[in-house]
């Protein structure tokens, strides 16, 4: 799609998303990731109140009068939309993504959940707060509680049955897990600029959207970050799309 | 003695063991059902009571690997194994469970089809097996657990056929309630069953576009991948559910089905002829009666055979 397509487009676009809880910022970062590299404009608001959010689930693009409130669905729907970031791919390597993004989600999301919402003193001291304080009083006492338990059911319903028996043989192994995926993703990002070739695709958004959290937020129990800062190409792929397409570096909000 | 607790995965190491030969004796494989009879590992006729076995990925894999092995058939395997997944297999005097340990365990006693790989491919390979792990396998518990035809019509008789009643409603529907549950987690459970079929479709698409015209996925050797990729599409394609959707999704990629033929003849058909022992015997002429056709029509489906058979290897 040339420029002044997408230009006509997005004078009909509307977009806004919002950035509520930390396991959803990694589906809006990718989101956002995705946006940028396919060129849809996007506005990003971080809504206050969870209330308005149509189904109190978030992310959610709103265009127009539709509401779409599904990663897979909103990437889908921007696609369809003409926003595709995989219009140069082959055939072999759109089949690849699918085959990275399963591992992501099998291999990482786990030990990331635990990062950000099952770790006692990362839940307490960093994500609670943050996430307590973009959503209104009677909520900012109930939904960090319940998404930390439901992050904590995940992972014990995925990865913990025998010959795992207590929590902290789960986690062992959700971390090893995650630090081999890294190490997968590394080898296979070698030294070139993105996944597939010099521009950015839907891969790419999503190791970032996985990254970027790992990457950036300070939290006190950190060996997954610490795992990722040994891996220097992984660390350069983020900091390039960060300055490129990001123009403000992301905080933890 | 490797005795392997078969399911779907035992496709996977039965092909992937014969590719090797590693103790020079003819591979024999016997599924040994609770009511005592013997079938064969690939073709069986479906029973009331005994299940069908079909060749399922632990299988293949062990056939790839050349390795000699013996399928029996267990009502108890879930409670045998050391994870309480089935299959797994038990060599003299360890016991082994799931597709990621047994290709480690196979592995540290010599035997790896990876060994050609190069780091990238490596990766490429462990994504793939994360894709189809991630999508078939939900799917085909979303099917059997999760859809209400199938689970009164198939999944409950077959889940508790080796149990007398009551037992086998209570342990079919708390395996039900456990799988229900898992769903639910992971965000399966508000699919519907066009979008699940939409997925298996997809991800045999990315199958089907990543295997191109090669004979296996990394081209000229059988990894296990291949195994796995081959005991899911089996059994998805040999399996009689209630509608054909699932097999029909399958089916539309010519390529994946002449993979599974390819495969299954090599290593499946070749393992047959080499039965001789007695009771292999009687299997063999079983065998010959239900030649595998592509579209033979099975009673019973044994799909992610959780009732859970051992094989030995002799």
């Amino acid at each position: 799609p040339s420029a002044a397509d997408r230009n006509a487009q997005a004078c009909f676009l509307n977009c806004c998303l919002t950035l509520a809880c930390a396991n959803q910022i990694i589906f809006c970062n990718l989101l956002q990731a995705y946006a940028k590299f396919a060129g849809a404009p996007l506005i990003v608001n971080t809504i206050n109140n969870s209330w308005s959010s149509p189904k109190a689930d978030v992310p959610v693009l709103i265009s127009e009068d539709i509401v779409i409130s599904q990663p897979a669905k909103i990437l889908n729907f921007l696609r369809k939309q003409r926003y595709n970031a995989d219009y140069e791919l082959s055939a072999k390597q759109g089949a690849d993504t699918l085959a990275y993004i399963a591992l992501l989600e099998e291999k990482l999301l786990p030990a990331l959940l635990h990062t950000f919402w099952v770790e006692a003193e990362n839940y307490c001291s960093v994500t609670k707060p943050w996430f307590a304080s973009r959503i209104p009083f009677p909520l900012s006492l109930y939904l960090p509680g319940k998404m930390s338990r439901e992050a904590l059911n995940r992972i014990l319903l995925t990865r913990g049955g025998p010959p795992l028996y207590s929590l902290t043989e789960v986690e062992a192994q959700i971390y090893r897990d995650a630090k081999e995926c890294l190490n997968l993703l590394s080898k296979r990002l070698g030294t070139s600029q993105f996944f597939f070739g010099n521009t950015p695709t839907t891969l790419d958004a999503f190791v970032f959207g996985f990254l970027a959290p790992v990457y950036k937020v300070c939290f006190p129990r950190v060996q997954l970050q610490e795992h990722l800062k040994e891996l220097t190409n992984l660390c350069r792929f983020c900091d390039d799309i960060l300055t490129c397409y990001f123009k403000l570096t992301v905080t933890d909000g | 003695m490797l005795e392997l607790s078969s399911s779907p995965a035992s496709s996977l190491l039965f092909s992937l063991l014969s590719a090797k030969k590693a103790h020079g004796s003819s591979t024999f494989a016997a599924l040994r059902c609770p009511n005592g009879s013997v079938f064969s590992i690939t073709f069986s006729q479906a029973r009331d009571r005994g299940r069908t076995s079909l060749p399922t990925i632990r299988e293949a894999f062990l056939q790839m690997c050349n390795l000699p092995v013996r399928v029996v058939c267990r009502a108890n395997a879930e409670y045998m194994s050391p994870s309480g997944k089935v299959p797994f297999i038990h060599v003299g005097n360890q016991v082994v469970s799931e597709l990621g340990p047994i290709v480690q365990f196979v592995k540290a006693k010599g035997h790896s089809l990876s060994d050609g790989l190069d780091e990238v491919q490596k990766a490429e390979m462990k994504a793939y097996m994360e894709l189809v792990n991630n999508m078939l396998l939900t799917a085909e518990l979303y099917l059997q657990w999760c859809d209400d035809v199938t689970v009164e019509e198939i999944t409950h008789p077959r889940y508790g056929s080796p149990y007398p009643w009551p037992l086998n409603r209570i342990l079919s529907y708390q395996k039900q309630w456990e799988i229900r549950r898992k769903m639910k987690a992971i965000g399966w459970a508000g699919k519907s069953l066009e979008q699940v079929l939409e997925d298996v479709d997809q991800c045999c698409q990315a199958l089907s576009q990543r295997l191109g015209t090669q004979p296996y996925f990394f081209n000229k050797q059988p990894t296990e991948l291949d195994a796995l990729v081959f005991g899911h599409l089996f059994t998805i394609l040999t399996t009689q559910l209630i509608t054909d959707e699932l097999s029909e999704k399958v089916k539309n990629y010519g390529n994946l089905t002449a993979f599974c033929r390819r495969i299954e003849q090599q290593y499946f058909e070749g393992h047959d002829k080499d039965s001789s022992a007695t009771a292999s015997a009687r299997c063999a002429k079983r065998d010959q009666c239900c030649q595998l056709n592509w579209k033979m029509e099975l009673n019973s489906c044994s799909l992610l055979s959780d009732l859970g058979f051992t094989m030995e290897l002799n």
